[in-house]
């Protein structure tokens, strides 16, 4: 998807993710270009998507830590129709959404870029990358991996 | 709890999708609720206010978008009952509304329950208005990132079981087209026209390896049953249909919480407590009401129940039939592949149509000395799993 000087507001329509206190923090890592998860200080256990508590252990002491952006591919989809979503995908039809199996544990839903929909096996190795979507929004998508 | 409450009465509208333009009708969810409950009153020989005083269960809708809906149903019945209760599980709605009634009425504060579920998706003003479906997860974490809703969702599982099992189209096919069978045979389906096989593997790819065929087909409708207690129950009905067990689980995660194998369904879970309150094993089914979303839904499902091993489900599909005729019929009304889903209300379907088999009303399509069914109601997508809310049942025609 192409970076664009339009704000999510005038471009991704309801797509758009409502930024609040609870995961203010993983959008605004993005924009750095850091991949933020959750970590429970109590367990150790990773979670995402953003919780105000641990899954695993009912803890609310949960910090954000940077995710290494690798992980594998646990299942995928070839999207070639858009259903109940912003029309500006449209454009990108068809492309690859993956379930990210993330190397600290938690899974994710992206899409994949900068590869051939041929590419898009479970269990490949990916890499995240990260797409200034709008002027005011980083989305993290996947590539296959450069290097193991 | 076994064979303590009975489903006494039923009723199911016709389905449509509100095409003017080809005839059909245009209708809100509260027209819907009004005839759902008109055809459940007349089939079980009782009127409106033989209600006041007893329960009302409400589902709730995709559209209109109300949320404190129940207030409005009630109003608009003209009603005034004991107790209401209301259910959000989705798909799951109608099952939890008769599995929550039914413990109301085990529990002596009511013997008798109405539970309503309508919905109009179909009747949105426009195409941009928006459904009650707003998940945070979704809107947040799952549709800027790419993802179609349902669709995209059930794609992921059934990429994931195809990888670890080998589970073909062909057999996710055969339940498209059996229960298209089936719809032919339903006066209010739908989709009624024959499919085949080539038409199924060859319909258009949605999210890969969804396609058309494998969907749900959406509708306006409104359907409805009755519960009673058993003893009130035999003062309405010679044909009372006992609800002989039943089991839930929800926000199942088969392994571990991060990664769970997205092939079990918390069914896996609820199965077996149906099975022991009615006590029986899942072979004692004479047909099996599958909710259906998607075909691999059912297919997933039918290992759940147990009729066949984990992964195992697309051999079983082959080598069984699943038709009104065969050894295991599945969905014998279409569901809501082929009949309808009815918004929020789609779940219901099976519920009826399990009572309407037990009573040996199902017309052409009856099961043959029918003694027992099953049915399950799965609803609301979760982030990286399947989905949250897990219901079985178990349906006799004796105790
Ligand atoms: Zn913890």
């Amino acid at each position: 998807m192409s970076a664009s000087s339009e704000t999510a507001e005038q471009y991704w329509s309801w797509t758009k993710p409502e930024i609040t206190s609870l995961n203010k923090p993983f959008w605004d890592g993005l924009k750095r270009r850091e991949l933020l998860i959750q970590r429970c200080k109590k367990c150790g256990e990773h979670q995402w998507y953003a919780r105000a508590n641990c899954i695993h252990c009912g803890s609310r002491e949960l910090e954000w830590v940077k995710s290494s952006g690798k992980g594998k591919i646990y299942s995928y989809t070839i999207i070639n129709m858009v259903v109940g979503n912003s029309p500006i995908f449209n454009k990108e039809l068809p492309y690859a959404v993956a379930l990210v199996e993330l190397d600290e544990g938690p899974r994710m839903y992206a899409m994949m870029t900068d590869c051939y929909l041929s590419d898009v096996k479970i269990d490949a190795p990916v890499e995240v990358v990260f797409k200034d979507v709008a002027s005011d929004l980083t989305i993290p998508m996947f590539r296959p991996a450069k290097s193991q | 709890m076994r064979g303590k409450v009975a489903v006494v009465g039923y009723g199911e509208t016709p389905y449509d999708r509100a095409r003017v333009e080809r005839g059909q009708p245009r209708l809100t969810a509260e027209e819907y609720a009004s005839w759902a409950m008109d055809l459940a009153l007349k089939n079980a020989g009782l009127s409106k206010s033989d209600f006041d005083g007893q329960g009302l269960g409400v589902a709730g809708t995709i559209y209109p978008h109300a949320e404190i809906w129940s207030a409005e149903v009630v109003q608009n019945l003209g009603i005034t009952p004991k107790m209401i209760i209301r259910a959000d599980q989705g798909g799951a709605s109608a099952a939890s509304l008769l599995t929550q009634s039914a413990l109301a009425i085990n529990a002596g504060i009511v013997d008798m329950f109405l539970c309503i579920v309508a919905d109009a998706p179909l009747s949105m003003p426009t195409a941009s208005a928006s459904g009650a479906r707003t998940w945070r997860y979704e809107n947040d974490y799952m549709l800027p990132f790419g993802m179609m809703g349902p669709n995209s969702i059930f794609a992921f599982i059934m990429r994931r079981h195809m990888h670890q099992y080998g589970t073909k189209r062909e057999h996710t096919g055969k339940i498209a087209v059996t229960q298209r069978y089936h719809a032919s045979m339903n006066p209010v389906a739908y989709l009624k026209a024959p499919m085949t096989m080539d038409e199924y593997l060859s319909s258009r790819v949605i999210a890969d390896p969804i396609h058309l065929l494998d969907c749900c087909i959406s509708v306006n409708g409104g359907l409805a049953f009755i519960l009673a207690s058993k003893e009130k129950a035999k003062q309405i009905t010679d044909k009372p249909v006992y609800l002989m067990g039943f089991g839930e689980c929800d926000n199942y995660m088969h392994g571990s919480k991060n990664r769970p194998d997205v092939t079990y369904l918390g069914i896996v879970k609820a199965a077996p407590d149906a099975y022991q309150m009615a006590g029986i094993k899942p072979q004692d089914a004479s047909f099996v009401e599958i909710y259906d979303d998607y075909t691999i839904a059912v297919l997933m499902q039918l290992e759940d129940l147990g009729f066949c091993k984990k992964g195992e489900g697309g051999k079983f599909v082959e080598q069984t039939d699943i038709s009104v005729n065969g050894q295991l019929p599945v969905n014998t009304h279409g569901g809501q592949l082929s009949a309808g889903q009815a918004g929020i209300g789609g779940g219901c379907s099976h519920i009826v149509e399990a009572v309407r088999q037990l009573r040996e009303e199902a017309g052409q399509r009856q099961v043959k000395d029918p003694k027992i069914g099953i049915v399950t109601a799965i609803g609301g997508l979760a982030y990286g799993v399947n989905l949250v809310h897990n219901i079985v049942m178990v349906f006799g025609k004796e105790v």
